[in-house]
């Protein structure tokens, strides 16, 4: 399992894929904050991620807080349904800029 | 004492600073070799000596057997190595005295052991201070030849190496105090890492049938016991248990390849008593000397209610039938290991269960303590299985398991029993749709997703209502993991589903500590922070959440309800 940075057009896009689950997102959250440590803004390409749980949200919600307080857009791109319906669920669909 | 900086007799000797940097050095707890040269450098170049070396004490100073090794030196001279008896020359006197030794001229002092003379160096003058932390021996730091003041060494010198031995001293028992514990610590870790290998490969908590069914409860972390029940194609059932002598890792990994070989083998060989013959004698090769291993194995036919065993070595199979009469069947040959049955094969044993039961245990049953505190043997184990006879197979498996190890109870062996059901159960429980235990792990979570979506949807739940359920199944496990066990391997989580009155309820009983209701409560949605979404999604997502009174010797029983058909619109709440 990785997940790849992808730095282009003065922003660094995150590529998440899989399922984001208690395995897997101590993964996401080191790509995710490491890609928010550029100093950049941050898109989070979702398109691959069949599935997401709470832990996966939380390291949405560090790297997300990070970058705000670093002054930086954080964003989620191609969201697909059932990850739209767990952020839904959390209310975080109103807290994230998803384009 | 004084540190002031010395005039006089001691020109430039200023031992305040040496004193300040070498302790500095010597709060470290990670003491090498390189570092205790180059303090010893610093304590000659500061005292103006030719030469400096620590002493090291290997056994007890009272102990005439024990040797004083040189651990390093700086000087013209290399003695690194140079082993003494502990009772000699002025090292020994000053580790024998616990006490500093200024040997002004060594031609007067009649201890005084010259060098070999291969060495071809002079000592005239020297300092020997010990190293001891309250009393206990280590060693001791020797500084030779003033390079000045006609090579003569002052009562200020031997206080100041003194007071720099007893520093060193210190630092050397905390090292060697933190050395054990960064060694008990791996070997904890290890055993853990053992322990979880071991569980991987050997069969697994959930191995069953509705006709035999097992428990294996380790006394630490690795286990020298086995069982494994492997369904045949045609019905019958194939099973063994174990116990390998010893404890610890050689007795665990004979056991798993005791297990392994009981695997591959049995599918292909149906004859108990061959199937024994051919897995002692593979044991037999790669077994060392002095191990064995005590094993029953068996083939059941749940049509005729027939059990054919054979036996190596191990506590007798107890038959009780349906009478409430006892028949054990001892072995008739030794233990695997030892020697081969002349014959090449095992005696077996046919019997008709015929509403009976077949019972299996290793010595950790019959060598546990009863309530008052004395040893259970054969007759209290049959006590044990009457008290629970009449009990379906499943709960009566856990019900002697609970008695054998009580909840907390510290084991002193492995506890492992097998027991094979000669009468068909009452009536099939239809609503239970799975039964299946799984290691706490992160790893796990995936398989347990998906089994959970599959079961959800052959009962009947839409596919989407069925991803609801998943993601709350899928928190609790988390839950379970992360803060019951604390991420900790070794735990286990046994998950269940029922399909009751238009429902799919899952369960999870885990044994981790019991968790307290109120800390359950969900965060509010406003508190934007990681972590703590877990119970919302499990409330949010099913239509019931409730924790039940958990079985005997489990921590935790969560029950998750949801139901089969979709919400009507508007119900979402």
């Amino acid at each position: 399992m990785s997940f790849r940075i992808n730095e282009e057009g003065g922003a660094a896009t995150v590529f998440l894929t899989g399922d984001i689950d208690l395995e897997t997102s101590p993964l996401a959250r080191q790509t995710l904050l490491e890609a928010v440590g550029r100093g950049m803004p941050v898109v989070v390409d979702m398109g691959g991620v069949s599935y997401m749980d709470s832990s996966g949200i939380a390291s949405l919600v560090e790297a997300f807080q990070k970058a705000k307080s670093a002054g930086h857009e954080f964003s989620l791109v191609r969201v697909g349904g059932t990850v739209q319906k767990v952020l839904a669920l959390a209310r975080l669909d109103k807290v994230f800029r998803i384009l | 004492m004084a540190l002031e900086t010395p005039a006089g007799s001691s020109p430039g000797t200023d031992y305040l600073s040496l004193f300040a940097e070498l302790l500095e050095d010597f709060a470290s707890l990670d003491i090498e070799l390189s570092m205790v040269r180059r303090a010893l450098g610093r304590i000659a170049e500061a005292m103006n000596a030719e030469s400096a070396s620590l002493f090291l004490l290997e056994g007890e100073h009272d102990d005439p057997r024990a040797r004083l090794v040189c651990q390093a030196c700086v000087g013209p001279s290399d003695i690194t190595g140079l082993s003494l008896p502990v009772g000699t020359g002025i090292v020994g006197r000053t580790v024998q005295r616990d006490e500093a030794q200024l040997v002004a001229d060594t031609r007067l002092d009649p201890d005084f052991v010259p060098p070999s003379a291969q060495m071809d160096y002079q000592i005239r003058s020297l300092i020997c201070a010990p190293l001891s932390v309250k009393g206990q021996r280590l060693g001791a730091v020797e500084v030779v030849n003033r390079r000045d003041c006609d090579n003569l060494f002052s009562e200020r010198d031997c206080e100041a190496l003194a007071t720099l031995a007893n520093a060193a001293a210190l630092a050397l028992t905390n090292a060697r105090l933190m050395q054990q514990q960064v060694e008990q610590a791996r070997t904890r870790r290890e055993l853990e890492l053992a322990a979880s290998v071991q569980r991987a490969l050997l069969p697994r908590d959930s191995v069953s049938s509705d006709w035999v069914r097992g428990v294996n409860l380790p006394a630490r972390g690795v286990s020298g016991d086995f069982y494994d029940v492997l369904p045949l194609p045609g019905g019958s059932i194939a099973f063994a248990l174990a116990d390998v002598s010893g404890k610890g890792m050689n007795a665990a990994l004979v056991a798993v390849k005791a297990a392994t070989l009981f695997r591959s083998e049995a599918r292909q060989m149906r004859k108990p008593g061959k199937l024994l013959a051919r897995i002692g004698t593979e044991l037999m090769e790669t077994m060392s000397q002095g191990m064995f291993v005590t094993m029953v194995v068996g083939i059941y036919d749940p049509r005729t209610y027939t059990v054919r065993f054979a036996n190596a070595g191990h506590e007798p199979p107890v038959w009780r039938d349906r009478d409430g009469q006892y028949h054990a069947f001892a072995a008739e040959e030794p233990p695997l290991g030892i020697v081969a049955p002349e014959s090449g094969v095992y005696p077996e044993t046919v019997l008709r269960l015929d509403g009976g039961s077949l019972y299996l245990y290793t010595d950790g049953c019959t060598e546990s303590r009863d309530e008052g505190g004395a040893m259970r043997g054969a007759e209290g184990i049959q006590a044990l299985i009457g008290r629970y006879a009449s009990l379906p197979l499943a709960e009566r498996v856990q019900a002697l398991a609970d008695s054998l190890a009580p909840d907390g109870a510290d084991l002193r062996d492995d506890i492992t029993l097998l027991v094979v059901e000669g009468k068909a159960p009452k009536r099939a429980r239809r609503d239970l749709l799975l039964r299946q235990s799984f290691p706490a792990e992160a790893t796990q979570l995936k398989v347990i997703r998906h089994l959970v979506a599959d079961i959800a949807g052959k009962a009947g739940m839409a596919a989407e209502t069925a991803q609801e359920l998943v993601l709350a199944v899928d928190e609790a496990c988390q839950n379970i993991i992360r803060h019951g066990y604390r991420d900790h391997v070794g735990g286990r989580i046994d998950l269940s589903m029922r399909r009751i009155a238009g429902r799919l309820t899952v369960e999870l009983v885990d044994f981790a500590p019991p968790v307290k209701q109120d800390e359950c409560k969900g965060r509010s949605l406003e508190d934007l922070r990681p972590g703590g979404l877990g119970i919302y999604f499990m409330s949010a997502l099913t239509d019931s959440m409730k924790y039940l009174r958990p079985p005997r010797g489990a921590g935790n029983r969560l029950a998750l309800s949801k139901r089969l058909a979709r919400k009507q619109d508007g119900e979402q709440g």
